[in-house]
Order: C-alpha cells, then sequence, then structure tokens
C-alpha cells in the first residue's frame, strides 16, 4: 500500500511540475519572441513561414538600427531620470507616512485606506485633463521635473500601505527600548527601524520603480517633444509607424524592459511578503 | 512639551508630506474635473473663469446610447482580463506552494511579465498578433486551426480578445504572488486534521485552502478590477479603442474625447459618472465580500 500511495504522490508531483512548466512557458514566451525578432535580420522579418528559434543569421542589426535612427538613448535616459527621481521620493515619502500610521495612527489610518481606494478607482485618463491644464499654466509641459512629481503622487498610497503594513510587523518593545535610552523620535526611526526594513524597503522601491518606469498615459499627456519622451512613449510611436522595421522596435522593447527585469531578480523574494501584508490587512 | 504632544507633532509631521502630494496631485485635479463637468459649453475650459452651472454634460453622457455601449465593453475587458487572470494565478500559487526541484526558477520566471511594462507588452502581442507574419498565426496556421489569416487587431470581432490577452498576461502574476503568500499563512495543521477526517484533495482545498486565502483573493479581486477598469496603457497603444470602437473602455473614451476631440466638458463629465460606477461596484462587491 504504502508503495502505491508513494506511486501515486509522485505522479501528482510530476502533473504539477509538467503543468508549472507549460504556465512557465506562456509566461516567457512573450519575451523570448521579442527577443528572437530583436536579434533576426530584416529579410527574414517579414516572412510567412514559422520559424520558432533562431537560426545561424543572428544579428545586432536591429539594435543598431535603434540606436543609430532614433533618438533610444536619449529615451532611455529620460525613464531613467524620471524613475530614479519617482522612486526615491516616494519611497522617503511613504517610509515617513507608513511609518506615521504604524505608529502613531489614530483616524489618519482610515483616511490613507480609504485613499488609496479613492486613488484605484479614479480614472487617470481623467485626471490627466486638468493636470494637463496646471501643468501647461505652470510652465512645466514637456518638463521631465513634472512627470516625477506626478507618479509619485500615484504611487504613494500603495506604498505607504505596504510600508505600514510591513512597520506594523515590527514589535514596539524594540523602539519603547531606545525611548528609554534616550533616543530622540526621528534617531529611533532613522537609526532601529529603519535598518531593520530592508525587505519592506525593497518591495516598495521595487514596486514604485516598475510604475514609474512603466508610465504611458501622463508621459504620453505631458511630454510632447520627442526629445523628452521616456521609452514607454518611444515604444508606442513605434507601434504601427510602418517605417520602423519590427526588429528594431522589439530591440527597444528587450532594452526597456531589462533594467526591470534585473531589478525583479534582485528583489523578488521580498516582493511576495511585503505586497500581501499590504494586500492582506488592506 | 509633553511626550504624548511631540508625539502627535511627529505622527502628523511624517504624514505631511504624503497628504500634500496625494492632495495636490490627486484630490485637487479631481476637485477641477468636477467643475469641469459642470461647466456649461462645447469648449469648457479651465481658464474661462465666467463659466456659469449647469448639468448639460451629465445629461448628454448620461443620453449617448455609446456611453452604455462603453461600459458594457469595460465590463467586458475587466471580467474577460480578471477571470481568466485570477484563474490561472490561484493555479499558480496552487503549484508552486510545495517545493520541488528547480521550483525557485519556475517562480521567478512564472512572476516576470509583472515587470513588464504595459507599452512594451503591447508592442511584442502587436507582433505577434500581426495578421500577416505573426507568430500566433503562423502557429494556427502550422496546426491547420485556420486557413486564413486572422486580422486579429483590424477585425472588431477579434481586437477585444486581442487587448484581453496581454492585459492578462501581465496581471496573472499579481495574483499569483498575492495567493502564494496568503496560502504560507495557512497552518499545516490543519491539512493534517483533515486528512485524518478522511477529506480528499478536493474537500481540503474547500474547506482549508479557499477558506485561508479568500480574504486575499477578494482584496486582489477589486484592486485588480478597478486597475483594469481604468487601464489605458494595452487598448490604446494598441488599437486607439478601434476598430469602429469595439475597444474603446470608458478610460479610453474620457482620453479621446478630451485630446482628441477638445471635448473637456464631455470628457469631465463621463469620468465622473465611470468613478460612479466604480464606486458602486466596489460598494457591492465589499458588501458581498463580507457575505462570502
Amino acid at each position: 500500500m504504502s508503495v502505491s500511495v508513494r506511486g501515486r504522490k509522485a505522479s501528482v508531483s510530476a502533473v504539477r511540475v509538467v503543468v508549472s512548466l507549460l504556465i512557465a512557458l506562456a509566461a516567457i514566451f512573450p519575451i523570448y519572441w521579442m527577443l528572437i525578432t530583436a536579434i533576426r535580420p530584416s529579410s527574414q522579418l517579414l516572412s510567412p513561414q514559422l520559424a520558432l528559434f533562431p537560426d545561424g543569421s543572428a544579428t545586432l542589426e536591429g539594435f543598431i538600427g535603434l540606436f543609430t535612427q532614433n533618438p533610444a538613448l536619449t529615451w532611455l535616459a529620460n525613464s531613467t531620470l524620471i524613475t530614479l527621481g519617482s522612486t526615491v521620493l516616494s519611497t522617503v515619502i511613504s517610509v515617513f507616512a507608513g511609518y506615521s500610521l504604524s505608529r502613531f495612527g489614530g483616524r489618519g489610518q482610515q483616511v490613507m485606506g480609504l485613499t488609496l481606494l479613492m486613488s484605484r478607482m479614479l480614472p487617470g485618463s481623467l485626471l490627466v485633463i486638468p493636470l494637463y491644464v496646471v501643468f501647461l499654466n505652470l510652465g512645466l509641459v514637456n518638463n521631465l521635473f513634472a512627470l516625477v512629481i506626478i507618479n509619485t503622487a500615484f504611487i504613494v498610497p500603495f506604498t505607504t500601505w505596504m510600508l505600514k503594513a510591513f512597520f506594523d510587523g515590527i514589535p514596539r518593545e524594540i523602539e519603547e527600548a531606545a525611548f528609554v535610552d534616550g533616543a530622540g523620535l526621528f534617531r529611533t526611526l532613522w537609526t532601529i527601524i529603519l535598518p531593520l526594513s530592508g525587505p519592506g524597503i525593497a518591495a516598495a522601491v521595487t514596486y514604485a520603480a516598475v510604475l514609474a518606469w512603466a508610465d504611458f498615459l501622463f508621459a504620453r499627456t505631458l511630454l510632447t517633444n520627442q526629445a523628452v519622451w521616456p521609452v514607454t512613449q518611444g515604444i508606442a510611436s513605434f507601434m504601427g509607424d510602418y517605417r520602423t522595421a519590427w526588429n528594431e522596435i522589439m530591440a527597444l522593447g528587450v532594452v526597456s524592459i531589462v533594467p526591470m527585469i534585473l531589478l525583479f531578480l534582485a528583489t523578488e523574494r521580498f516582493l511576495v511578503s511585503s505586497l500581501t501584508a499590504g494586500a492582506v490587512k488592506g | 512639551m509633553t511626550l504624548g504632544r511631540r508625539r502627535t507633532i511627529f505622527g502628523y509631521a511624517l504624514l505631511a508630506p504624503a497628504i500634500v502630494f496625494v492632495g495636490v496631485l490627486i484630490a485637487y485635479p479631481l476637485v477641477l474635473s468636477l467643475q469641469l463637468s459642470v461647466t456649461p459649453g462645447r469648449f469648457a475650459s479651465l481658464r474661462s473663469s465666467e463659466g456659469g452651472f449647469s448639468f448639460e454634460h451629465y445629461v448628454t453622457v448620461l443620453g449617448s446610447p455609446e456611453t452604455w455601449a462603453s461600459l458594457l465593453r469595460t465590463g467586458i475587458y475587466v471580467a474577460g482580463t480578471v477571470i481568466p487572470a485570477f484563474a490561472i494565478g490561484l493555479a499558480v500559487a496552487l503549484l508552486l506552494r510545495e517545493a520541488f526541484p528547480g521550483r525557485r526558477w519556475l517562480r521567478t520566471a512564472i512572476l516576470l511579465p509583472w515587470a513588464v511594462p504595459g507599452v512594451a507588452a503591447s508592442a511584442v502581442f502587436l507582433w505577434m498578433f500581426d495578421a500577416s507574419f505573426g507568430v500566433v498565426n503562423q502557429i494556427l496556421f502550422h496546426l491547420g486551426l485556420i486557413s486564413t489569416p486572422i486580422a486579429w487587431y483590424s477585425s472588431a470581432d477579434t481586437a477585444m480578445f486581442g487587448v484581453i490577452v496581454p492585459t492578462a498576461w501581465k496581471l496573472f502574476p499579481f495574483f499569483a504572488m498575492i495567493l502564494l503568500a496568503a496560502l504560507q499563512t495557512i497552518p499545516q495543521d490543519l491539512y493534517e486534521a483533515a486528512r485524518v477526517d478522511g477529506a480528499g484533495r478536493y474537500q481540503q482545498f474547500a474547506h482549508v485552502t479557499w477558506p485561508g486565502v479568500r480574504g486575499a483573493a477578494f482584496t486582489a479581486l477589486i484592486i485588480a478590477s478597478l486597475g483594469v477598469y481604468r487601464e489605458f496603457d494595452f487598448i490604446f497603444p494598441l488599437t486607439r479603442g478601434g476598430p469602429n470602437n469595439a475597444t474603446t473602455t470608458m478610460a479610453i473614451a474620457i482620453y479621446q474625447e478630451a485630446f482628441q476631440f477638445s471635448n473637456l466638458g464631455f470628457a469631465a463629465a463621463l469620468g465622473i459618472v465611470s468613478i460612479a460606477i466604480a464606486a458602486v461596484f466596489v460598494l457591492i462587491a465589499g458588501r458581498d465580500l463580507r457575505k462570502v
């Protein structure tokens, strides 16, 4: 009997591995296809033949065309500036706000919870209308700084909530011991809490960077000049433009996802726990 | 100053920057949108201070059949994206909860689409679903499932499917992550107790697993639905809402009315109506959440 039970268990876990592999294949295929297309010579792109694997003709032609005939480097630099700015700003703001809600929160907590839900309900395509008018009047259209502060405002409600849930998991006794030793409130946050918050901050940083890097709506509306576009707006401008070959478009796709994938690989193990802490309690 | 008072001030001081940002860049534009939506005239503008007050844009929005058609399309887009993404996310979470060789790599691979920008995902799906040279038609043709190529994004019958697929592809890892972590909070003893009572795999799922993840699952469903409801990054670059409005959801309609037709008052009223609909959805879903 024990043999048959073990046999069934082994077959169940074989099914588990196979189904997981199939889902992983579906998850990875578009990324794979992006890469495969990017290294294909343009002469082979417009062929009705199914070719799932690269052959000996793999070339960097797409990347060379992308960087020599388009301001792709500028777009990448713009995305980097917007993302760095929004990530740093939103993380600092939401560490403060999350800590405040976790330790000093009364009514503020409910307000913040409501704000999170509200900000999820508000269509960006509505808010961008008055934002466009306001930034036009301020002379901030085509200004990367405008994108930094708008992205920050839309990231902060979520990361604040994530970090609040994370700080809730740190026992208060640790701070009380610091108070007894005479440390001030800010000093306690800076020297006691922050060093313990690496995983929570890593998750918040990843979330913020993924959102800011992916922003298309605000960039498309507030950045009309090609010289200040981020990479998302560059990709969108290629779609449906028959002058740009698919290997160049996919090459831009590849360079646009590499930084996010590296960040994701570095922080993935913190994401699952931190994202959930916020969602389960939210 | 007492410590208690200092603590209160410190608490509010830490919260202040977040409130300023959200207030100035989310709440204030919302107020301006409301103002815009009740400013009469075809070319209502935030700069004309004389303005006036009228519900005419709301009358036009609510009386237009296109509003209700776009609401229906939004419902199809949200349900068509969220339901399969949730089902796959749940399957992934259940498959990956137990250790097996290579699980860590598989998990990373499966969660990867979450990090891909929506526009980049749209670009590769536009290419994969290309009518003449796309790999999807080539595979279908190769398998003998089609004899003539399908024009996925330029046919009104298939365009909605074409925008749902990349949206769901990017969304399902979100569910997988939430559910994976929720599964980790279920004590193993519960499963052992269920097995002792003779519960099979399905009974274990129904009586132990599902009750353990239900709360997280519903919260994630609401958050994800609201996210897809206002999604812009897939439909706009892929189809601009076309062909023939077949993929014009409310979020896309608001943008087109404002930035393509300069119909700001109408766009603002449509936006406020779409927020009201989302609020009703959250209230109903919140009530059902407590019941389940």
